[in-house]
């Protein structure tokens, strides 16, 4: 290993898997054995792989062979800004689900997503958010007719 | 049973093609879109199944199972985003031979191995029907917890580049796949207040979140899923490739036949499912191949171990349905919901009062895969080309499309959400060297795991040292010690 190599971010996994853990055991306080037992042995056991991977890093730390910095999460920095943007329209997506229906709301996100990445033609972002909402539609909405929210389109269509 | 009733049997599945083609098609759409799993697709279509005749619902059925299993690989190869869970081993070779500019020959491998496992598993089932249903009879909830902490640890070692991290990974799915009640009580546990979560993980978001939504994420930092040294000969892809394709096939012939067995003896355990199936045969193909360390680079016998042993599964899950009454998985039990209905009783005389309908259903299964081949074939040359098109385009595509179908499973918003904290855990997991592919198989199996520990330590009153108390269980847990000690004394003997 390089000196100085960054291994912050492989903390990530086993700290998030003892957090969990602990809520686990927390949320299993005052139940009766048996409705506790697998997450007690599944638990400890994660809990003690994850000591050990924290306990071989800041090994490492300590040595000089490594530093806690994060990079391998952010890098390359260059797509972190189309990273971030691809998760922030999911998060909106579903939030307007409700409001605008799957069509119309698929087709802004699909656009927006579009855009984000760089495409810069007003007509591949039209066709191809256009060609996506469409299929969404018949797929789920005229020929599984899934629960999905109806919006001002679907209401037309029906 | 004579072989002439085994050849009517044959001549009458043949003669319901209008019910299988049909089958095979939806079973190939299925498979490729994640969120769309047989069962639910079953359970859609149980108005339609449940109002034809048996024979033909059977048929019907069986072919979109079969389908479903073969055509899984295809997303896993092309996008590393595999159809079912029982694909999730296909992507560890396939696609890196993608990554290659080889993603026809390795759609082809997938579609031959598939089906010639499927076949080969199918035709020897028929023929030691009696015997193999005894095997699930063997396995008591101790080994069935040994057989599951095996395949994790297999997972784990396999998958893997660091055992502790692959191990990390599959406990914290296990851990994850425990959240909702209890099988006993039904107090709820780790659910952070959601009602949605007291059923337990919806298994669709998370396969969607770990492996589309996170690998969406990561392959946007390069132009084409496809190397840059890859991209040439994508593009020049042609008939050649497809021939190129069966010819790898007719040259790996046995490699298909015997790993197809370990996916076929795997699924008559009840529970055990192509999941594991795929790995333990990856596993065992790279453990018996004279160039192990090629294994993940994108060679074909990494695409061949987990297609042929996924499609040996098939076979193998109707067993202990038919011969026991136990059915091997949740698309087993669905056909078994459909026969009962029909007035048919599972178990030893299905066999000797229903013969037609209890050998039929294989024989239907040996007349899919047939069909399949002449299918599903001359399409791989045209699913490739999708790995042309740039990242711009499909990390979008990927993104949103498979988001929407993480609502499928239980029609929930909620599912959606989900599906993108786990695409963020999955991305983490995927930039660290944490393998999605254990975590994912962690919250598969979480449920099943649970369910049979708590009834071993029922049994024994608590006792934990019950894990220890038969034969068979220990040689397992032998077989899982050594495992985990191979790499490392491998390793030792090397350096020394």
């Amino acid at each position: 290993m390089k000196p100085g190599a960054p291994l912050g971010a492989d903390l990530a996994i086993p700290v998030l898997a003892v957090g969990f853990a602990a809520y686990f055991f927390w949320s299993i306080t005052d139940l009766a054995w048996e409705a506790k037992a697998n997450g007690v042995i599944v638990g400890t056991a994660l809990v003690v792989l994850a000591a050990i991977q924290i306990v071989r890093i800041a090994v490492k730390v300590a040595k000089g062979e490594g530093s806690l910095a994060t990079d391998a999460l952010w890098q390359p920095g260059d797509v972190l800004g189309k990273r971030i943007g691809m998760v922030l329209v999911t998060v909106a997506f579903i939030a307007l689900l409700q409001v605008l229906g799957l069509t119309l709301a698929l087709f802004l996100a699909m656009a927006a997503a579009l855009v984000i990445m760089g495409v810069r033609s007003l007509a591949m972002v039209l066709g191809i958010s256009g060609a996506v909402a469409v299929a969404a539609y018949i797929l789920f909405i005229a020929v599984l007719d899934s629960a999905f929210p109806h919006g001002l389109i679907e209401k037309l269509l029906a | 049973m004579s072989w002439e009733f085994i050849a009517n049997q044959f001549a009458a599945q043949f003669g319901l093609w209008w019910v299988i083609v049909p089958g095979i098609l939806l079973g190939i759409v299925v498979g490729i879109l994640p969120g769309f799993s047989p069962q639910n697709t079953l359970i859609m279509l149980l108005p339609l199944t449940l109002a034809i005749p048996v024979e033909q619902a059977f048929a019907f059925m069986v072919s979109l199972y079969c389908a479903n299993h073969l055509a899984g690989g295809v997303p896993a190869i092309l996008v590393k985003i595999p159809g079912s869970g029982g694909a999730a081993a296909t992507t560890l070779d396939g696609y890196p031979m993608t990554q290659k500019g080889q993603a026809q020959q390795a759609i082809v491998l997938s579609f031959t191995a598939s089906v010639i496992g499927g076949l080969i598993t199918t035709l020897a089932t028929l023929a030691l029907l009696p015997w193999l249903s005894q095997i699930g009879l063997y396995l008591r909830s101790v080994e069935m917890v040994v057989v599951m902490l095996f395949g994790l640890t297999l997972i784990a070692v396999i998958a893997a580049k660091d055992t502790l991290k692959g191990m990390i990974s599959g406990f914290f799915g296990l851990l994850i796949g425990v959240i909702g009640t209890d099988h006993i009580y039904n107090a709820p546990r780790a659910t952070f207040g959601f009602l949605e979560l007291y059923d337990g993980v919806p298994l669709v978001a998370a396969l969607i979140g770990l492996f589309a939504v996170s690998e969406a994420l990561v392959m946007i930092e390069e132009k084409m899923i496809v190397a840059t040294e890859g991209r040439e000969r994508a593009m020049r892809a042609s008939w050649a490739d497809t021939l190129e394709g069966l010819r790898l096939t007719v040259q790996k012939w046995w490699h298909i036949v015997w790993t197809s067995f370990v996916g076929l003896f795997i699924g008559i355990i009840p529970g055990a499912g192509a999941s594991i199936a795929a790995f333990v045969a990856y596993q065992q193909s790279r453990m018996w191949s004279k160039h192990p360390e090629l294994y993940g680079t994108g060679i074909p016998e990494g695409v061949i171990a987990p297609e042929a042993a996924n499609n040996g599964v098939t076979s193998g899950t109707l067993v202990p349905m038919m011969a026991l009454g136990v059915p091997g998985g949740t698309t087993a039990a669905v056909m078994m919901i459909v026969l009962q209905y029909h007035g048919m009783v599972m178990g030893p005389r299905l066999f000797t009062n229903n013969p037609e309908l209890a050998y039929g259903v294989f024989v239907a299964m040996a007349v899919a895969y047939i069909f399949m081949i002449f299918t599903i074939l001359p399409l791989a040359r045209y699913m490739a080309r999708i790995v042309l098109i740039e990242t711009t385009y499909l990390a979008p595509i990927i993104i949103l499309v498979t988001v929407v179908a993480a609502f499928a499973e239980r029609q929930y918003l909620f599912d959606m959400a989900l599906a993108l904290v786990f695409g963020v855990i999955g991305y983490i997991a995927h930039k660290t060297n944490y393998h999605v592919t254990a975590m994912l198989i962690g919250i598969i199996l979480g449920p099943l795991f649970e369910q049979y520990l708590v009834r071993a330590l029922r049994i024994s009153q608590g006792d934990i040292t019950v894990l220890f108390s038969s034969t068979l269980g220990n040689v397992l847990w032998g077989f899982l010690v050594l495992s985990l000690a191979l790499p490392i004394l491998k390793r030792y003997f090397s350096r020394s």
